[in-house]
């Protein structure tokens, strides 16, 4: 609700009337479900997330994380419901580059160096760009400033291989950034990381999420990282994949880490655990 | 720094162990054949075929140009098919299911039965020997290239997709980059192959070239002229794998 509030004030000013002033959520599910021939991957979703919004979710392995995200990002078609991303459909917010996706692998271009991989957004789609006769949207930092801003600076020019998991995982998300998306989707991004690198690219991500006022919806296995960066966590269950619960987390704006050793904190992760384990 | 002598120490020792290791097996060579007093014809000494290279050498610089020839022919139409068939069965489910049985068929027709042949069907010129030179680098680039194009992780590949990138976007900017190392290795094992491509094309009809030479030599006992041509041979078969792995080296910089 308070970022709801916040950004109906940039769209239309207080005396606007809600109702048309309200934005779009970035993210719309009704009912959406996706099979995998005869297993069904995911059973009648419906989710709204707002636009600015930071989202985690969590679930049981198996329940369908990955594909949902899949699903927002149009890698996978639903067989039933209705969907749509900031008002459109899920193809037309990829042709616009609505959205960015980092998934679990860094899954950069081992021939290409930091920076050159930060660029190839900007390289591929140009044929689809033109033909339906509009520009890629570029990030106002230059691929150098968006190295430099997830604090990679000084290591543009070195090759994947030379950079550690976290730094290939920070270059991913400064490529992530480069057309200046609305979403990012993530895909346990930090999952293959060391917990001191992973507490550290937390904090850095929560520090973009405010920067930027993108909309994140991050999907993890852990409960404290869940807590941690989400303002809502979804709940996930198995067979078949569904929400089980949305739960709010109401813990103060700035994030810490030593949050994570308060009773509130340990509230929220106690009731994770108990909703995880309850399945 | 330390980290750099150490590199510089490791590729020194790299190159000077092989080379002590063979001084020493052809010191043992010469000396044996001396002290058993091995007759000429049947293990010549290799001071002996040194000293044939210096007399003989107008002789073998005639017959190893056009075994170079084909071999670098045979070499460049061979692993160019290859390359390009292999994107055809990446791109084709057809064309993969269809042609791959057959590549592998034809594979596995020994390279002596199937050079006469070949020689029947294009004469007993030039094209023959290319032929059976291209034929034996074929199918490794084939393999090694169709690898190397379906290399790229699913993630890539959703990437690509989700960034909208067409076709042609995928394959040069992902599906070809990441074949590179594969082709190199392929390219290595063509650039060896291709010369005893040209060599047994060589031993089924020709009066000249370095298979032609092996034979002549074989025939009338001379035997240092025999080791002399072998050596020629792969020695060949070495600077065309070294000018690979250079150009590789030169080329695929994002490896360690």
């Amino acid at each position: 609700m308070r970022v709801m509030q916040k950004s109906r004030a940039k769209a239309g000013g207080d005396d606007a009337p809600p109702a048309i002033a309200l934005p779009p959520p970035a993210v719309a599910l009704y009912s959406a479900s996706v099979d995998f021939g005869a297993v069904k991957a995911l059973n009648q979703i419906d989710l709204r997330i707002e636009d600015g919004e930071f989202i985690t979710i969590l679930g049981p392995s198996g329940c369908g994380k990955s594909t949902l995200l899949r699903l927002i990002s149009d890698l996978v078609p639903p067989s039933a419901g209705a969907m749509s991303i900031f008002g459109d459909s899920t193809e037309a917010a990829r042709l616009a580059r609505q959205f960015a996706f980092v998934f679990q692998s860094a899954a950069l271009l081992p021939w290409r160096t930091a920076v050159q991989n930060v660029r190839l957004p900007l390289e591929m789609g140009k044929k689809m760009a033109k033909k339906q006769g509009r520009a890629l949207p570029v990030s106002a930092q230059s691929p150098e400033e968006l190295l430099e801003f997830v604090g990679l600076k000084g290591r543009e020019n070195a090759w994947p291989h030379e950079l550690s998991g976290g730094m290939q995982q920070r270059v991913a998300i400064a490529r992530a950034l480069i057309c200046k998306p609305k979403l990012l989707l993530m895909d346990e991004p930090f999952g293959a990381l060391d917990e001191m690198t992973r507490d550290h690219l937390n904090l850095q991500l929560l520090d973009i999420w405010k920067k930027t006022g993108v909309t994140i919806v991050f999907v993890t296995h852990s409960i404290p990282e869940a807590v941690l960066l989400a303002q809502k966590v979804v709940m996930m269950k198995s067979q078949p994949g569904a929400i089980k619960k949305i739960i709010p987390i109401d813990l103060p704006a700035k994030r810490k880490l030593e949050m994570r050793d308060t009773a509130k904190f340990n509230k929220y992760a106690a009731q994770l655990r108990k909703l995880l384990g309850a399945h | 720094m330390a980290h750099i002598a150490k590199t510089h120490r490791s590729t020194f020792m790299q190159i000077a162990i092989p080379l002590a290791v063979a001084a020493a097996l052809i010191a043992l060579w010469e000396g044996g054949v001396r002290f058993f007093q091995v007759p000429e014809y049947i293990a010549p000494a290799p001071s002996v075929v040194l000293q044939v290279f210096i007399s003989d050498f107008d002789n073998l610089m005639r017959n190893f140009v056009p075994t170079l020839i084909e071999s670098l022919l045979g070499f460049t139409v061979g692993t160019l098919s290859a390359v390009l068939i292999a994107v055809a069965f990446v791109h084709s489910r057809f064309m993969m299911e269809g042609f791959f049985p057959i590549a592998v068929f034809v594979n596995t027709i020994p390279i002596l039965a199937i050079a006469p042949v070949l020689v029947l069907l294009f004469g007993p010129g030039l094209t023959a020997k290319v032929v059976i030179a291209a034929l034996i680098c074929f199918f490794p680039t084939l393999v090694n290239m169709v690898r190397g194009l379906q290399s790229p992780t699913p993630q890539m590949m959703e990437l690509a997709r989700i960034l909208s990138a067409s076709h042609s976007e995928i394959f040069w900017k992902i599906r070809f980059p990441s074949s590179i190392p594969f082709l190199f290795s392929a390219l290595k094992i063509a650039a060896t192959t291709c010369v005893i491509g040209a060599i047994v094309g060589e031993w089924v009809g020709a009066n000249i070239g370095l298979g032609a030479l092996i034979l002549e030599a074989t025939f009338n006992f001379r035997s240092p002229l025999l080791y002399a041509t072998i050596f020629l041979s792969s020695g060949l078969s070495v600077a065309l794998f070294t000018a690979v792995t250079l150009a590789e080296k030169w080329l695929v910089k994002w490896q360690n």
